[in-house]
């Protein structure tokens, strides 16, 4: 047998740069990751404190200008407000689409139009509902509850997608068992498709959870902001994204400091969120 | 279960139908009821835009460049909807979004292209998931974040570098110039960053159903690494990698808060890409308050949005004939299946 | 680890943390059924809701600040003055502050007959960041004018040196920083510029919450543009006092009408405010004072109400809180003003407001 060509010098040079770039490539991609990681534990770890847990902003121009307790409030009220909205209408339209709608013309058009929804910035939905709800002065100006109305907009399709997949995974063999056994739809449905693919809808859930709690701009015009810790949903209210960006723009250092500290844990929230979703899907993956 | 008295056990009544009847209307119902929502909501954007459109008309609207907010202010000139001196356009937006989106994917593909071969061919076993985890965590912080990390890091830090850039290029353009802080290139790059995760991540996937056959017969032939991928895996992966770059593409045109805090919000097109600008979804953001009581001026505003959104949807739909992200395939598209992402937003 | 367990612990978070929320709160109340963005409460808590004017933020989330702990809650957003009054209009707060008052068009463009309360005044500074230059540096109208056109362009230009003979200065190039929003403070530098520069009215056009800047950077806020002038090496900007000594920045002395270099200060701010027209509806204006004690850059700021609240929508215990937070700025309000670098009110505009603060109606029978 004849030995393969010599591989010349120049290929060989050749190969060794090019796999030193795509090399390269990967390590400038962590970078930016790196970055806003020390960023954030450098200029918001100095933030924390027992202080700035449990007090609010106080509006206070000299001196310390508060925590930002109802910031984190606020978040958690508003996102899970969200949550009970989008998240029970997301599974059941999944539900419809796979179990009852399969690939009939209106079960494709409905899942054309939530595509068609993924694609929307966040920002349309926040001007929708600040023109109806807001404007058309439905129960008030800005309200809390309004901003959650945006982010559910924003998590509907995110909750349908998501679960429609894993609603796909449940064997068909399960659910023609059931069927043999007697058993009305509704109840293939509540007793075996959905406990069967728990795990992964909470995980798509945790996921959208995440995602909405990180966006700010559906609720620039919706919650507008506040300072005072309230769990009054029919008010303004304060949450961290609006803390944020609303501290960003300011030139006092205590203000920026606080800002980093918002964003440090803002981003830790959202990674707990993140974590506990992809473990979970890694055991219902495995299992 | 036995048969007794002609009829199977198994058989339900009309009454014992009823439930599963109820239960399929129901959920039938809701799913009609966010296909409405979605209409009413593609309708109420139009109303809203309409005033700003049946005023100068979509095309000026979209390219003549006189995003002049003062003249839409109450007492100034565009009180009523019939005012002959009220012109506005939005260029300067248009072309902020596809300028600071074009630098993005500039900068963000070629890097997310590299960091996915070098996941999926070079990168050794063990090391995979672990990196293809941190490159994808990259996703799950918020904009606001980038916004802040952008405003209060980059800026400052990238000044003396924008302007060293400027001067080098100035041959180029829109390059040469004074340099701003806040910049169209900073946006883009911050948007780079942002779209990173989720093109690398669609190329990862693509570049996974290349055929083995394909590549170890470019190896068997003797090619080196870098040949192989050269011969068997770019060319068959091309096609679904356009498409996760145009998915990124439309997650940079629809960013809103990271690039309100490093564009500038000028009204004004810059003149180099080292200037302030503005873009078509900052801009909203930007002004809403102020267009509270403005007619005109909200309805401008709703009309941005409704282009941003056109923009968008139809970046998507093309991008939908490269690469189709769920299970369901479509002829001549990849299917990719990145389940995390989507859910963050990407 | 068992997937139910975790969302059920979740939950169970999610609910202790509204407990402690709800026991918390020290203004918590039930929404009314009202169209007003505002809650009824019992027992004299309530919570008002205001926008606009960047110049004055520090001053009413500092009211808010000391009236929260008697029951009354203030949510003010720093927007803008156009913009607060833009919310106002719309119907969306309760109140808005607004450096220059409302137009007679915008008040026909709003929901009714409004009351301005002249409440605090401001200089408007004109701070830089350039490290040679010492503060109190000498400019005049037409100097500042001529440096935001563009026709002085760097910091040892002859016209600015001619003012300051014997000051050393560097050949840095000037970059100017001015608002990108709908801004009182715009409006304010803008009139004392058209003052003493045909040249920049014919550029820029008349003085207004937003003009066309011929050259420059722009920000948002009072805030953003300090922040700005912070980043900028060489940069040159017009800011409220209160943010420019919160930054450390160094600002100009500048020539008012009689002819005198004049640098900030308390003294200064409060002169301009003595010996202008006041008129009935005390829209005053303290640009280019003729008091030639004052700083030629002074603005005043109001704090806008419909005169007849409760008519335009807002709930009754928000229109009596927003009486409430008024008298309280009137009276124990005025020392905390001056803590925070603005200028009080005269004796003659402190009993005029009060005086129309007793006019504000609720459907028609005097606010109580």
């Amino acid at each position: 047998m004849s030995a393969l060509p010599e591989v010349s010098a120049r290929r060989r040079r050749t190969d060794v740069l090019m796999r030193g770039l795509l090399a390269a490539g990967t390590v400038i991609a962590l970078i930016p990751l790196l970055l806003v990681i020390y960023t954030l534990l450098k200029k918001g770890l100095p933030a924390f404190s027992m202080n700035f847990f449990t007090t609010d902003p106080n509006g206070n121009f000299l001196g310390y200008p508060g925590g930002i307790r109802s910031a984190i409030v606020g978040t958690i009220l508003v996102v899970a407000l969200a949550a009970l909205i989008s998240i029970p209408i997301g599974i059941a339209v999944a539900l419809y689409l796979t179990e009852y709608g399969k690939e009939s013309r209106f079960a494709n058009l409905v899942r054309y139009f939530v595509d068609v929804m993924t694609g929307v910035p966040s920002i349309v939905f926040g001007l929708f509902v600040y023109m109806v709800l807001v404007l058309g002065h439905v129960g008030g100006g800005f309200a809390a509850w309004k901003g959650s109305v945006a982010l559910s907009l924003l998590m509907i399709p995110i909750v349908i997608r998501s679960s429609e997949v894993v609603l796909l995974l449940v064997p068909a063999s399960l659910r023609e068992a059931a069927l043999a056994l007697g058993a009305p739809r509704w109840r293939v449905v509540t007793r075996v498709v959905l406990p069967t693919s728990l795990s992964g809808l909470v995980t798509g859930s945790l996921l959208a959870i995440a995602r909405g709690a990180g966006e700010t701009a559906p609720l620039l015009f919706t919650v507008f902001g506040a300072n005072v810790l309230t769990a009054n949903l029919g008010q303004q209210m304060n949450t961290l994204p609006l803390q944020i960006f609303s501290d960003v723009q300011q030139a006092s250092n205590a203000l920026v400091t606080r800002a980093w500290g918002a964003a440090l844990t803002l981003v830790l929230m959202i990674l707990v969120l993140n974590v506990i979703a992809r473990l979970a899907s890694i055991r219902s993956r495995a299992s | 279960m036995t048969a007794s008295g002609g009829r199977s056990g198994l058989e339900r009544s009309r009454l014992g139908r009823l439930p599963d009847r109820v239960f399929e209307i129901g959920l039938r119902s809701l799913a009609a009821a966010v296909l409405l929502l979605i209409a009413y909501f593609f309708a109420r954007l139009i109303g809203q835009s309409s005033a700003a459109f049946g005023h100068i008309g979509v095309l000026n609207f979209i390219f003549r460049n006189n995003w002049d907010v003062a003249q839409l202010q109450p007492g100034g000139a565009c009180t009523t909807a019939n005012d002959l001196h009220c012109t506005f356009g939005a260029w300067a937006l248009v072309l902020g979004t596809l300028i600071s989106s074009a630098i993005a994917l500039v900068i963000g593909v070629p890097v997310a292209v590299a960091t996915a071969l070098y996941l999926t061919e070079l990168c050794p076993r063990r090391a995979r998931q672990p990196l293809s985890i941190l490159v994808d965590l990259l996703a799950a912080v918020p904009s606001v974040v980038y916004g802040l990390v952008g405003l209060l890091v980059l800026i400052p830090q990238l000044s003396g570098f924008q302007q060293s850039l400027a001067n080098t290029f100035s041959f180029l353009p829109f390059v040469g110039g004074q340099v701003a802080g806040p910049s169209y290139f900073i946006a883009g790059l911050v948007l780079a960053i942002m779209i990173l995760p989720i093109v690398s991540a669609i190329s990862r996937e693509v570049i996974s159903t290349v055929p083995s056959e394909h590549k170890e017969a470019a190896l068997a032939l003797g090619a080196t690494r870098w040949e192989m991928i050269r011969i068997a895996v770019l060319p068959y992966a091309r096609p679904g990698i356009t498409g996760g770059a145009m998915l990124g593409l439309g997650r940079a045109i629809g960013e809103t808060i990271a690039v309100v805090l490093v564009i500038g919000a000028s009204t004004k097109l810059g003149q180099s890409i080292f200037q302030q600008g503005y873009t078509l979804a900052a801009a909203p953001a930007n002004e809403f308050a102020e267009a509270a009581a403005t007619p005109v001026h909200r309805s401008a505003l709703f009309a941005a949005g409704l282009i941003l959104f056109v923009l968008t949807l139809a970046v998507n739909i093309v991008a939908r004939r490269f690469v189709v992200r769920g299970t369901r395939g479509r002829f001549g598209a990849t299917v990719v299946f990145t389940p995390e992402l989507e859910a963050e937003g990407q | 680890m068992n997937l139910t367990g975790v969302s059920g612990a979740i939950v169970a978070i999610i609910a202790s943390l509204a407990i402690v929320a709800c026991g918390g709160s020290g203004s918590s109340s039930t929404s009314s059924g009202g169209t007003s963005s505002t809650s009824s409460g019992g027992g004299g808590s309530a919570t008002i809701n205001g926008a606009g004017s960047t110049l004055a933020e520090p001053i009413y989330q500092q009211w808010g600040s000391s009236l929260s702990s008697q029951g009354l809650t203030v949510n003010y957003q720093g927007t803008g003055s156009g913009a607060g009054i833009a919310q106002l209009q719309a119907g969306t707060v309760d109140f808005a502050a607004s450096d220059p008052p409302m137009k007679p068009t915008e008040v026909a463009a709003g929901k009714g007959p409004v009351a301005q309360f002249p409440i605090a005044f401001g200089a408007i500074t004109v701070s830089y960041n350039e490290s040679g230059v010492k503060s109190g540096l000498k400019l005049d109208g037409k100097t500042i004018a001529d440096i935001f056109l563009g026709k002085v362009k760097n910091w040892n230009d002859p016209e600015i040196a001619g003012l300051n003979p014997g000051v050393k200065l560097p050949s840095t190039a000037i970059t100017v920083i001015h608002r990108s929003d709908s801004s009182g403070t715009t409006k304010g530098f803008t009139t004392f510029l058209s003052d003493y520069s045909p040249a920049w009215t014919a550029a820029a056009g008349k003085p207004d919450k937003i003009v066309n800047w011929p050259i420059g950077t722009g920000a948002k806020g009072n805030a953003g543009v300090a922040a700005a002038i912070k980043q900028t090496p060489g940069a040159i900007g017009y800011l409220d006092q209160t943010f420019a000594l919160q930054g450390g920045f160094t600002y100009a002395s500048v020539k008012n009408s009689s002819g005198h270099y004049v640098l900030p200060s308390l003294t200064a701010t409060a002169a301009a405010a003595i010996g202008i027209p006041i008129p009935a509806n005390l829209a005053i204006s303290t640009i280019n004072s003729p008091n030639p004690a004052a700083y030629p850059i002074v603005s005043q700021t109001f704090l806008i109400v419909y005169h007849d609240m409760c008519k335009e929508g807002v709930t009754k215990s928000a229109a009596a809180g927003v009486k409430k937070f008024i008298t309280y700025g009137l009276g124990p309000g005025q020392a905390i003003e001056k803590q925070l670098q603005y200028a009080p009110l005269p004796p003659t505009i402190l009993a005029k407001d009060k005086a129309q603060l007793a006019t504000l109606t609720c459907n028609g029978s005097p606010l109580t």
